[in-house]
């Protein structure tokens, strides 16, 4: 089975957001979550670079470990998702998420932050593939479609890639050995404990 | 750990029984009317109105189990790349995006605009029916009364002050279409006062391209730039404006490990990746043009084939560049001479080299001139006229090219015919309207032929008084389809002009800043048209490829498209039947095709004649054959063998002669049936050139052996007519129907007829016939000797921080230009005598965020993009900030030199590098707050946009170039404190 | 205990760091050209080299929330093993512990008797409100006490009982509670503190009272006045610990509230949790000695009133002062008039 992960080629990513509104859109994700966000790092400096952050879909994902009610899981792709019947919006996960990945519908509201809502990677959560009630919890299922996420297949630059780690990885060395530079896979080594040597 | 998927399903829990909408109904049309809190609010005010009429279209997928899902292919609304959208449309619903993987100039992607154009048809936020102002008040009317009363307005202010007095603002978010309808309605209805967003985006493009080698649009594709070895993008920031473009460069960048520079002020997200970046002062790009051509002529860098073969005047530039030495060209910009000499030696040697421009080059007082000034810089290193070179110009919204070319626009007929009566008869013999007839709605042949007001200078033929207005009245309507209000400066006083005018009318899907900015009680009208997501059409991106776009949707709410709404008014001031005469009306909705078709039979000027709707209609069917470089398909496919992407105009010939299309305008390594050519002899064969000692001599204009390949005339050549043609001995190649059409066209004088007013197309098809390209084999021009300065001069704005060059670099003399006076030398004198300078230390300049376009209405309408820009800012240096004492995303008050005194906008801090110290930057999209007046309560109940803010036109000042027009907001002067 | 401290130390490095990231954003190695200018794309800042000189990664972006922002912060997978390993750990030994410690002495001591047996008068010990006070914050710790070891054990032992839909609803309920009830144990606390701070004030009567054992090791009869040393030790423990979790508690209950980063919140929960777990720890000794370790012990809280031997046993100070004030009671039986 593949072993689903992102990657974001930060020498490409031009913090254009298409990867932010493509997800907003799949998924009609309200006002206020962001699964998917835009960060740039040395802001108007030369050597910026921006890249494009979400759920990383963590080998042995903190997020797991840590919640209460065991609301998580990981599919034979390796997609961590949840499930938002037994999610109990305590915030745990978003204490141990090294990628700031979990987001509650009501932050600050006395604790009661609402079931917590992250990338699903495209894939929907546990109730059956695209059905309206996965969908309304979860957004919609590419993957059960034989899709990838939408915000990487929408990216405007190629910047961001989706899809089995060994592939993704592949396609981001052969790019870094014919231009000759890259910045690294960024949140790999939290995320996986490996990294791409570039 | 691991939970089944069945299982899970086995056990639900109680909670999950309680949250809403399980059911698995999914939705349809009408489900969706129910299920809006917002449309059962609207449902209320629209009292008795039948259901049927008022379609609130929802997403929510996924699709109703067994509903079948169509897909429609549309093209993105916002920027000029042209990316197609794919809709999945179930039950009349649009419920999802696809990326457009077969596209060969997306290929899947999308900005942060096109991965959210879906919700513009969720249409929370748009005009849901006509509404009209009574005592300030916005109330409902009804398409009827919409009509009629506008109409009979229109023809009140026609028998009072002229049809002059009406001004036509149409947009550059209309289809092909829609565009050419619009035009030509103006013509109709008797004006030339109709113009588009070009005027302030790339009309100096236009000028200053099309007076130097023949046509004024973008001579490569953004897909060439992968053939480039050295890009410079100078005055644009495409990775905001024209994301998905940013693809093809920076592959074309690692591909062939491409010099890649930007010159800029602000260091912005495309100079993120630059291999060179190149800081300069706002309003300085002929001095750092020249001081690259320093280098090259210096270093003997300069391509002297080229500029022998196909290049008029370089030797009077030259005379010009070695005024700015390294010393000058740094004193005037700040741009060291060391990093300009690696950057001229990379463009004149680092070969094919591109010059890519925008808004930071055209926007300017000398807007016209500094794009001279790129085109000369591309002719003497020999950057023009082959692959992966030329001057690459990103238009800026989805149709300005199409626009543009179809005459939305004060100086010209569809196509550049221009105004001249041969213009006027060429597009009445295709209309099959009589001429006369024509010249009766104008108030005179001289009014019929002189250049409109700019839509940069509306508000000034509304103010003026009288006499300075050089028409028979002021301007007393404004008649805006799909135009901002911010996006054009001085907007104090243009809210003065708003409130002075005597009917108003804006439709468009938003109400935009038209409806709120001026202060009005009666007399404005508001018009729901929809998107062109809702309408059949084409739109020509910046490549000139043209794309069919099918409706994804039917019209949401009580909204019409534009070409309907123009048949109604049409209809209502009588001279519909004429106007439609070839154009077949389905109901009220004229049908695109036949519109296209019409354009077909009178583009030849510009090759828009062979882009039938059914070959654009084959393109968009067969994306996936067309090469991502070549932009072409391979010759055995069927219906577009052989064809480039979207047949970027020229298209040469009628549908059936089957021209490919032009990738690379200019381009002599191609025969013309491949899309080759040469550069247009459009300014004479020869020109008289006055030398130092009197005397005259005569110069050739024409090509000096230079070709396309497999022309039989191997050298320069003048444009073909029916003469020429007999000259030649090629004229009993012409059948005899084109004959017959040549000789009705000609009329007494046959021989004159020309490639361009040939309605048969034979001229065009023969010459191409024997490898040559009808309008002529010229030269380019370094010297265009009919604008205000032939050569580019460097000239300060009027409100220059550097008021000491004034005396040495001055703008041009006062003059009268587009019926207004242009005063701008007066007031840049004034500037220097009354120190404005020192109470507004700050250079202003404006520019894009990638989430919002334009003016900004439709997308801070757009919940999934308005989430991401929240606040109006301003960009400040830290070192500025620190002075200020400024915080990073604090309040602060703006005050530009033309704000009425103790005024000013509050808008946040931006606290960054991006910019240099002395240089602030605003985004240009805000509306809404106007110096510190929340006018939200303004807008139509639910149609006010999601994010409101104060505009960066309110601060900008005086400017204009005056060559077009052009508005100066890149290079003006600010002062900021702490709020 | 040292997994803590490292835990302490981290939280304050990194919040040194985080100050030092925002007054000087990273550098960056910036490549340069021979004239000195700068090649951004040679110059690009690199996820690896910016780990090195912080703990984690933040920037700018578009979205008003700036905690947006960071865009990696490694520091969860410490988090994550201190929730995971650290506090189950100090939670389990510190419980177990404690109730091993109280079988023990339990088997060993038994129940402490009222040696002299119950004389028949009683002393109000406690007043209404002050055992109103007591219930109201005990109730409200239990309950806070068995969600909160809910959420770092039950997963363990109570979910495969009743299964994942059960026990979250459990799960959902005791969060609701452990938030609500939060407010009156805060109250309680901070009444506690008021009420009794006269008598809990540290002095030498204590240091004998230690010295001999408290009279529950042993069978000495240190003297003491309202409270002793060991109750003291009870009262302080709930005085800090309470208002540790308290404060701690709020700060995860309002994320961000007043500015709380991230880090903020990560060390406010490794202090809620290792306050909490010896919190009831601690009370479990407090239960046990008010319950079945001690004779007569119950009724101060119970009744109010204890026997007049029971108060001379434990506090003979204290009944000397009552007695002064004439507040000791005859028994009940015998309560006639004496004239």
């Amino acid at each position: 089975m593949a072993r689903m992960k992102f990657l974001c080629d930060a020498d490409r990513c031009i913090e254009c957001n298409a990867c932010v509104t493509a997800c907003k859109n799949e998924h009609e994700v309200p006002w206020g979550i962001n699964r998917r966000r835009v960060i740039t790092i040395n802001d108007g400096k030369p050597g910026e670079r921006s890249v494009s952050m979400a759920c990383m879909h963590c080998t042995d994902a903190p997020c797991a470990a840590v919640c209460p009610t065991n609301c998580f899981y990981t599919t034979a792709d390796a997609v961590v998702l949840h499930s938002k019947d037994l999610c109990i919006g305590c915030g745990y996960c978003f204490y141990a998420c090294p990628f700031g990945a979990p987001q509650y519908p009501r932050v600050g509201n006395f604790g009661s932050r609402g079931k917590m809502d992250k990338c699903t990677f495209c894939a929907g959560g546990p109730e059956a593939d695209n059905t309206q009630a996965e969908f309304v919890k979860y957004g919609t299922n590419r993957l059960a479609e034989g899709k990838l996420p939408l915000c990487a297949e929408m990216c405007s630059t190629k910047s961001l890639l989706a899809g089995d780690g060994e592939i993704i990885a592949q396609i981001y060395k052969e790019r870094v050995v014919k231009r000759g530079y890259g910045s690294g896979a960024w949140g790999w080594r939290t995320a996986y404990r490996e990294t791409i040597a570039t | 750990m691991l939970i089944k998927r069945t299982e899970r399903q086995a056990r639900r829990g109680v909670l999950a029984q309680g949250l809403p909408g399980q059911s698995d109904a999914g939705l349809d049309r009408r489900s969706f009317l129910r299920r809006s809190g917002l449309v059962a609010g609207g449902l209320a005010a629209l009292g008795s109105l039948p259901l049927a009429s008022v379609r609130k279209a929802e997403a929510g997928p996924p699709a109703k189990p067994g509903a079948a899902v169509t897909i429609r292919k549309n093209v993105c609304t916002h920027c000029s790349v042209g990316c197609t959208v794919i809709g999945k449309v179930s039950q009349g619903v649009w419920i999802g995006q696809e990326p457009g993987w077969d596209s060969p100039i997306n290929r899947g992607s999308h900005c942060a605009k096109g991965a959210a154009v879906r919700e513009l048809v969720h249409g929370d936020r748009r005009v849901k029916y006509p509404m009209k102002l009574v005592n300030g008040q916005w109330t409902k009317i009804s398409w009827d009364t919409a009509i009629n009363e506008i109409g009979d307005k229109l023809n009140a202010i026609r028998a009072k002050s002229g049809p002059e007095s009406v001004y036509w603002l149409g947009s550059a978010k209309f289809t092909n279409e829609s565009a050419y309808l619009y035009r030509k309605f103006a013509a109709y209805w008797g004006t030339n006062n109709v113009d588009h967003q070009a005027r302030i985006c790339h009309s100096t493009t236009v000028a200053g391209v099309a007076n130097t080698w023949g046509y004024g649009a973008q001579t490569n594709s953004y897909n060439d730039i992968r053939n480039a070895k050295t890009m410079i993008i100078m005055g644009g920031n495409p990775a905001e404006a024209h994301p998905v473009s940013l693809q093809h460069l920076l592959e074309g960048k690692e591909l062939n490990r491409a010099n890649y520079i930007v010159i800029e002020p602000r260091l912005t997200r495309t100079a993120a990746h630059a291999t060179e970046y190149v800081r300069i002062r706002s309003g300085t790009d002929i001095p750092v043009i020249y001081g690259i051509l320093w280098h090259i002529f210096r270093n003997g860098w300069e391509d002297k084939q080229f500029i022998e073969q196909r290049v008029y005047g370089m030797e009077d530039v030259r005379k010009e560049i070695e005024k700015w030495n390294p010393e000058e060209v740094e004193r005037v910009s700040g741009v060291p001479g060391a990093q300009l000499e690696r950057v001229a030696k990379m463009f004149a040697t680092e070969k094919p080299a591109t010059l890519i421009w925008c808004m930071g080059a055209t926007q300017h007082t000398v807007g016209t001139a500094n794009v001279r000034a790129f085109c000369i810089a591309l002719l003497a290193t020999g950057n023009v006229g082959s692959f992966g070179t030329g001057a690459n110009i990103f238009r800026g919204h989805c149709n300005v090219q199409g626009a543009t070319d179809l005459g939305l626009d004060i100086v010209t007929l569809p196509l550049y015919y221009g105004l001249v009566e041969g213009a006027w008869r060429h597009w009445c013999r295709v209309w099959e309207v009589d001429y006369d007839w024509m010249l009766s709605r104008f108030d005179s042949k001289e009014a019929m032929e002189t250049a409109g007001i700019p839509s940069t200078r509306w508000f000034d033929a509304t103010l003026l008084p009288q006499k300075e207005v050089r028409q028979k009245d002021n301007l007393k309507a404004m008649m805006v389809f799909g135009h901002g209000g911010n996006t054009v400066t001085r907007m104090p006083k243009a809210a003065e002009g708003i409130a002075a005018l005597d009917l108003l009318v804006v439709a468009d899907p938003h109400p935009t800043t038209w409806a709120v900015l001026g202060e009005r009680k009666d007399n404005t009208y508001l018009l729901p048209t929809c998107t062109s997501f809702e309408s059949d059409g084409s739109r020509t991106a910046s490549n000139r490829s043209i794309q069919w776009a099918e409706q994804v949707v039917k019209p949401i709410f009580e909204s019409k498209n534009d070409n309907e709404v123009m048949y109604l008014l049409a209809r209502k001031l009588g001279f519909a039947d004429r106007m439609f005469k070839n154009i077949k009306v389905n109901g009220t909705e004229p049908v695109a095709e036949d519109i296209l078709r019409e354009i077909n039979r009178g583009g030849w000027s510009t090759g828009y004649c062979g882009q039938s709707p059914e070959r654009l209609k084959a393109h968009m069917k067969n994306q996936d054959k067309f090469d991502l470089v070549t932009l072409r398909a391979p010759k055995d496919i069927p219906e577009i063998g052989g064809d480039y992407y979207g047949l970027p105009w020229p298209c040469w010939g009628t549908p059936e002669l089957r021209h490919p299309g032009t990738h690379t305008l200019y381009n002599t390594s191609l025969h013309v049936m491949d899309g080759g050519g040469t550069f247009r002899a459009r300014f004479g064969v020869e020109r008289e050139e006055k030398l130092a000692d009197g005397t005259v001599r005569k110069v050739s204009l024409l090509a000096n052996g230079s070709y396309s390949l497999g022309s039989e005339i191997r050298d320069g050549y003048p444009e073909f007519t029916y003469g020429v043609l007999k000259k030649l001995g090629w004229d009993g190649e012409l059948t005899e129907t084109e004959r017959t059409t040549i000789e009705r066209v000609g009329g007494k004088n046959p021989d004159g007829v020309s490639w361009a007013t040939d309605l048969s197309g034979g001229i065009q098809r023969v010459a191409m016939a024997h490898g040559c390209i009808h309008y002529g084999n010229g030269k380019a021009r370094a010297n265009a000797w009919n604008l205000p300065d032939a050569i580019p001069v460097h000239r300060e704005p009027i409100y220059t921080p550097r008021p000491e060059l004034v005396a040495k670099y001055p703008t041009l003399p006062n003059a009268v230009q587009f019926r207004v006076p242009n005063v701008g030398f007066d007031l840049q004198k004034a500037a220097v005598e009354k120190g404005i300078a020192k109470q507004f230390p700050l250079i202003n300049t404006s520019g894009r965020l990638v989430e919002y376009e334009g003016g900004g209405e439709e997308t801070r309408s757009n919940k999934w993009l308005a989430e991401l820009q929240q606040d109006m800012f301003i960009e400040i240096n830290p070192a500025d900030a620190a002075e200020r004492g400024i915080k990073d995303g604090q309040f602060v008050l703006v005050t530009g030199p033309e704000m009425p005194a103790g005024r000013a906008c509050r808008m946040k801090a931006l606290v960054t590098e991006r910019v240099g110290k002395g240089v602030t930057w605003c985004p240009f999209h805000f509306a809404g707050w106007f110096m510190n007046v929340d006018q939200r309560s303004k807008y139509p109940k639910g149609a006010d946009p999601i994010v409101l803010g104060e505009s960066v036109n309110i601060v900008t000042g005086y400017g204009y170039d005056p060559v077009t027009g052009m508005q100066e907001p890149k290079a003006m002067l600010c002062q900021v404190r702490a709020a | 205990m040292t997994a803590f401290l490292a835990r302490i130390r981290a939280a304050v490095g990194v919040l040194v760091l985080l100050a030092a990231v925002i007054a000087a954003a990273p550098s960056g190695a910036q490549q340069k050209n021979p004239d000195g200018s700068v090649n951004p794309t040679a110059s690009a800042v690199r996820e690896e080299q910016l780990f090195k000189e912080m703990d984690r990664i933040t920037g700018r972006c578009t979205l008003p929330d700036q905690k947006a922002c960071t865009l990696e912060q490694p520091a969860g997978r410490d988090w994550r093993y201190f929730s995971q390993v650290t506090l189950p750990w100090i939670g389990a030994i510190a419980i177990l512990g404690m109730l091993a410690v109280l079988v023990l002495f339990y088997l060993f001591r038994g129940m402490v008797r009222i040696e002299a047996g119950r004389s028949g008068r009683t002393v109000v010990r406690f007043n209404a409100f002050e055992r109103f006070v007591h219930w109201m914050t005990a109730a409200c710790f239990i309950v806070l006490a068995l969600s909160g070891l809910n959420i770092t054990f039950g997963k363990d032992l109570l979910l495969p009982l009743i299964g994942p839909d059960a026990f979250t609803t459990w799960a959902q309920w005791a969060k609701y509670a452990h938030n609500y009830l939060s407010f009156p144990f805060t109250i309680g606390v901070v009444l506690i503190l008021l009420m009794w701070i006269g008598g809990n004030i540290p002095n030498r009567t204590d240091v004998a009272w230690v010295k001999e054992g408290g009279g529950i090791v042993g069978h000495g009869h240190p003297p003491a006045k309202r409270f002793n040393a060991g109750q003291k030790l009870i009262y302080w423990i709930v005085v800090i610990g309470g208002a540790a979790v308290a404060i701690t508690g709020y700060i995860l209950m309002f994320p961000f509230w007043g500015g709380t980063s991230i880090v903020g919140m990560q060390t406010a929960a490794v202090i809620h949790g290792i306050v909490g777990v010896l919190f009831v720890a601690a009370m479990l000794g407090h239960i046990y000695i008010g319950t079945i370790g001690m004779e007569g012990a119950f009724e101060a809280m119970g009744t109010g009133t204890v026997d007049e031997n029971w108060a001379k046993q434990h506090h003979s100070l204290w009944l000397e002062e009552e007695k002064a004030k004439g507040k000791v009671e005859a028994p009940a039986g015998r309560m006639q008039p004496a004239e």
